[in-house]
């Protein structure tokens, strides 16, 4: 089941393009642009894994917000355009999960928030890719229900495609993402990961090279 | 050295002088006065006594006497009128004498030095003696009469006197160099005040103030320091306030920014980088056309912000004819938000910047429209123009009371989020306020929550 989050955010141009950014990443989003808007229809539904919050908000403010949050036990990530340590503090000491000061970068929000969801415990540990299901619990890959052996560093680049579907993500992204941390090494080595996936996975149209980018697995 | 220790010395070494000198030639005129009137009786005594014995001796002595009669005669005479000082000696034997000492030792007489009897001072076994003498002649025989004054007690009295003096110049020299260093250090205590405040003051302590209240120049000096050191900390805090507004306003400019750049990056971010369908790659470039859109009206309104009195350019303008102009330019955002604008104006010419004019009205006529209910079923705005000040009302929202302060300050937004939307940059107001100022207008608010607000503006 995908992992569902709800978004609170009043600027259209920001809520449009998170919006998207999630929709790519397979989850299920639902946006708000108003505070009190949210807060009347989490009465009735209130079955969200996560909620991005923005903090200065019409009808009711992101602090605000926080406290159904926590009634619902629904983890926050603020989005915050203020810069000022008080207020983040203020956010986290509530007991908001994390926050993301704007301008933020998407793939930087993705990784935050399967971080926040597997922190919680409510990560959806399974990517789907046409016939293909990886799951990152078990450390399988099947397509077709049939098991395919991949090397450690083929799965991890693998599910940091998956992690931004639809998104370019570069090979030092890419790199960064597996290990963890900023490998200013061979981006020669994931080329060559990417052949193998594509190969042992009959992937070869769904992961395109995007020129001077990076590679980029598309399904819509 | 220290001025007030330099001072204090130069002045006692000034003053123990003056006593010195002054005590001295004080002790050395008495001691000389006293001796010269000593040496004088001695003199006159002598001369007396000389006198008085050679006139009785010569009336009652005759030549025909004999030498025993005649000593007795001489004798009588001379005990006549001496005392114990008195001695009388012929050819250098004692006759008769009072003393211990031999005159004649120390002031031998001949017949030549008959009349001179100047006293000789000697000092004799510790004594100092006077010795006066002279020749009488009684009968053809000459006599020496002397007269041998002990005056050992007058000097002694002169140096007991000196050491009077002496204790006495000390005592006073000590005294004064004492006065003299409080007086000094005194008078020096308020350049010490005045000079550790400065330093308080350096150190940023702009409140400090000096305590100096005496009415000669360092009490005007103390005021002058004081009026200064006002002065300093009122321009220091001018210029804290600028300083936390310019740091406010900057954080407000860059908090504002951050928005729209958030939403450029996103979306320039998915056309770049994303397999987006047609639609959204048309509703991203949407997007972005409106965000640079904002962002270059938050620069325009920035820009107009820095209008000063000294850059604008004022002319003479027809009334009628600039209000209609506004009319037209606002004409399609009132009709946005369906609301209706009157203008009340008499025909009359003012001098003023048409441009920055302009964008002051249409700024004030916009925030009407915007101050009622989106559902509200009428929207009236009034500009009326009397005499020399423009005022545009409406019956909208108002302004709570807490807020009308704070309404021209840069981004200060009355209700955040709905003027957000209605496309405010969060500058019209405080524009407004600086295109008043650049004009020496003064701008004034009449608003009552839920009856409606009333922007008043008036040139000088």
């Amino acid at each position: 089941m995908k992992n569902r989050i709800l978004v609170v955010e009043d600027d259209a141009a920001i809520r449009d393009a998170v919006l998207l950014n999630l929709q790519f990443a397979d989850y299920d989003a639902v946006a708000f642009d108003d505070g009190k808007k949210a807060a009347d229809a989490l009465e009735c539904d209130h079955a969200y894994d996560l909620a991005l919050l923005d903090i200065m908000l019409p009808g009711m403010d992101g602090f605000e917000l926080f406290g159904l949050m926590e009634q619902y036990g629904i983890p926050v990530i603020y989005m915050t355009a203020k810069t000022d340590s008080a207020s983040e503090i203020k956010g986290l000491r509530d007991g908001a999960e994390d926050y993301i000061v704007k301008p933020f970068d998407p793939l930087t929000l993705m990784v935050r928030i399967e971080k926040v969801l597997k922190r919680v415990g409510k990560w959806n540990a399974v990517y789907r890719v046409k016939d293909i299901v990886v799951n990152t619990e078990t450390h399988t890959v099947t397509k077709g229900g049939e098991p395919i052996e991949l090397q450690p560093l083929e799965f991890d680049v693998l599910v940091a495609l998956l992690r931004h579907k639809n998104m370019t993500v570069s090979r030092e992204r890419l790199l960064s993402e597996v290990w963890g941390f900023d490998y200013l090494g061979e981006t020669r080595m994931v080329d060559v990961k990417i052949s193998a996936l594509r190969k042992k996975l009959g992937l070869e149209d769904t992961i395109r090279t995007i020129p001077k980018l990076g590679y980029r697995l598309e399904e819509r | 050295m220290k001025l007030s220790k330099r001072i204090t010395l130069l002045v006692s070494i000034v003053l123990a002088a003056t006593i010195l000198g002054v005590s001295l030639s004080l002790l050395l005129y008495v001691r000389n006065t006293t001796l010269s009137l000593a040496v004088e009786q001695t003199q006159r005594k002598q001369q007396n006594l000389s006198t008085s014995f050679s006139e009785m001796a010569n009336y009652y002595a005759a030549s025909s006497d004999s030498d025993a009669v005649h000593y007795s005669l001489i004798k009588l005479c001379f005990s006549r009128f001496a005392d114990r000082y008195s001695v009388l000696m012929r050819d250098g034997e004692v006759i008769v004498s009072g003393v211990s000492v031999d005159p004649s030792a120390y002031v031998p007489i001949d017949d030549s030095a008959y009349s001179d009897n100047t006293p000789v001072a000697v000092t004799v076994q510790g004594r100092n003696l006077l010795i006066a003498g002279s020749a009488a002649r009684v009968s053809g025989r000459t006599y020496s009469v002397y007269v041998v004054e002990d005056v050992t007690d007058v000097h002694t009295g002169i140096r007991r006197m000196a050491w009077i003096f002496a204790a006495v110049s000390f005592g006073a020299i000590v005294i004064g160099a004492a006065a003299v260093a409080l007086l000094v250090r005194h008078s020096t205590k308020p350049i010490t005040l005045l000079s550790d405040a400065a330093k308080e003051i350096a150190d940023g302590a702009y409140q400090k103030r000096v305590a100096i209240r005496t009415k000669d120049e360092v009490g005007r000096l103390g005021e002058d320091f004081n009026r200064m050191a006002a002065a300093v900390e009122t321009k220091i805090t001018e210029l804290e306030e600028r300083n936390e507004r310019q740091r406010l306003f900057i954080g407000g400019v860059t908090h504002e920014f951050k928005t729209p750049m958030t939403g450029l990056l996103l979306h320039a971010g998915l056309l770049r980088r994303a397999n987006l369908s047609e639609d959204e790659r048309d509703a991203s470039l949407a997007h972005i056309e409106s965000q640079t859109a904002w962002l270059e009206r938050l620069t325009q309104n920035l820009l107009k912000l820095t209008t000063s009195e000294d850059d604008i350019e004022k002319r003479p303008v027809e009334l009628p004819e600039l209000l209609d102009e506004i009319r037209e330019g606002v004409e399609p955002k009132l009709n946005e938000r369906g609301a209706t604008l009157s203008v009340q104006c008499e025909p009359q010419t003012l001098v003023l910047n048409a441009d920055l004019w302009r964008s002051l009205l249409s700024n004030l006529i916009v925030n009407a429209a915007n101050a009622y209910d989106a559902d509200a079923p009428e929207k009236p705005i009034v500009l009326s123009v009397t005499g020399r000040t423009f005022s545009v009302s409406d019956h909208g929202r108002g302004i709570p009371k807490e807020a009308q302060s704070r309404i021209f300050e840069p981004f200060f937004r009355v209700d955040k989020s709905r003027s957000k939307r209605q496309g405010g940059s969060g500058l019209g107001l405080a524009l407004v306020k600086r295109i008043a100022d650049a004009h020496g207008a003064s701008v004034a608010v009449d608003s009552e929550p839920d009856k409606g607000t009333t922007v008043s503006v008036t040139l000088p």
